[in-house]
């Protein structure tokens, strides 16, 4: 669980009374309810941590384990119990102090809690035994597009761990998954932190992706333009047959439908093709084909 | 049809408000009751805009002209988050042709 600030979230000192917190949190209810909000997941998630930093600041004895111990505040009688048991063992000579030499050898009251449970604890201090999740691994995996329009699996190097993942049809780019407890290992029989992995998927130089749709360009001669005919176009499923109709225009768009990018974990949904005809002009005309052109221009 | 009515006297009990506060919303025409063989009932459209009205009132202590206007205003405001949704999807479908 990562530490939140409750002072900051309602815009609080330290030395806040609770009327301030009252009224701090009646301000900032007012302006990110959600029923004033309506359609608005931001203003709905900050509604949800106001509303957790009020219950635990305008509760008295809860503000005073929260103070004591940051984010571990929930734990806070376990962890007493256990600087308890553990003062026990050092008053009776015991323990890895050696009579307390060294438990007050880092800076002793002044190093904070919610430090000292990033990074170990060195000054011997309540949170030392209590158990710690793992950090999370954050990786990037890179796919083509047509990977990403098939589900399919991959094995993954993490930390010289193996890792095999399955990655579904219509991944988007920039999306993350997340593999609860492949992450490091936790501390103190704490849980392992857990692996992100986010996809890069790399354009493709003949197919468009926006959302499920996906767009491609396909050059006709000015012959099957003016008269209609057929072409034969490479989707992202294979080739498709496709009939021209007579005097189709430069940039026409064809949709069709159902053949785009399938949908994120729904199976059997794609969205759609959208094929815009580029019509090429003939560049070098023999003579013959030149006055031919001059008879129609004068038709 | 009576399948689809809540007795206001459950939503008193279960939200724990007075049959007054559902009167009042009434009077100012934020919401609707039924009557039926002289009980009263809401819809269940009504009981979620109920339900808004009893979270605002007791979340935020507003009143009920405090209530008035926020429904005018969030009645304002959904209709132009749909006008802007309509936009932007013609926005989209002109785009894709750039």
């Amino acid at each position: 669980m990562d530490y939140i600030d409750y002072y900051k979230i309602l815009d609080l000192k330290k030395s806040a009374t609770i009327d301030d917190v009252k009224k701090a949190y009646r301000k900032l209810a007012r302006k990110y309810h959600p029923d004033l909000n309506p359609n608005n997941e931001e203003a709905n998630k900050k509604f949800q941590q106001i509303n957790e930093a009020n219950e635990v600041l305008s509760d008295p004895e809860k503000r005073k384990k929260y103070d004591k111990y940051g984010k571990d505040w929930q734990h806070a009688d376990q962890l007493d119990a256990q600087q308890r048991q553990r003062s026990q063992y050092q008053s009776q000579g015991g323990g890895y102090g050696g009579g307390g030499g060294y438990s007050g050898g880092f800076g002793g009251d002044d190093f904070s809690d919610f430090f000292s449970s990033m990074f170990g604890g060195g000054g011997g201090r309540s949170s030392r035994n209590s158990p710690f999740k793992g950090q999370d691994y954050n990786a990037d995996l890179q796919l083509n597009l047509k990977d990403a329009y098939t589900t399919h699996k991959q094995t993954l190097t993490v930390n010289g761990r193996q890792v095999r993942i399955t990655i579904p049809a219509g991944v988007e780019n920039g999306q993350k998954i997340k593999l609860p407890g492949y992450g490091a290992p936790g501390a103190n029989n704490g849980q392992p932190g857990d692996l992100y992995i986010k996809f890069n998927i790399s354009e493709d130089p003949k197919f468009k992706r926006k959302g499920n749709d996906i767009y491609i360009q396909e050059e006709i001669d000015v012959y099957t333009a003016i008269l209609g005919g057929e072409k034969i176009v490479e989707t992202l499923n294979g080739k498709v047959k496709l009939k021209i109709p007579a005097g189709t225009q430069p940039e026409a768009t064809l949709r069709l439908k159902g053949k785009g990018f399938p949908v994120y974990k729904k199976d059997d949904q794609f969205g759609n093709l959208y094929i815009k005809w580029q019509v090429k002009l003939p560049t070098e005309l023999s003579a013959e084909q030149k006055e031919l052109f001059e008879k129609l221009s004068k038709s | 049809m009576k399948n689809n009515l809540i007795a206001v006297h459950d939503i008193c009990v279960y939200h724990h408000v007075e049959i007054d506060f559902i009167q009042s919303l009434e009077d100012f025409g934020l919401i609707k009751t039924t009557t039926q063989k002289q009980s009263i009932f809401l819809t269940f459209d009504e009981l979620s805009k109920l339900e808004r009205y009893v979270r605002l009132a007791k979340d935020l202590n507003i009143n009920l002209e405090g209530l008035h206007a926020i429904s005018h205003l969030l009645n304002q405001v959904e209709n132009m988050q749909a006008e802007i949704r309509g936009l932007q999807a013609e926005l989209k479908h002109y785009k894709q042709f750039n």
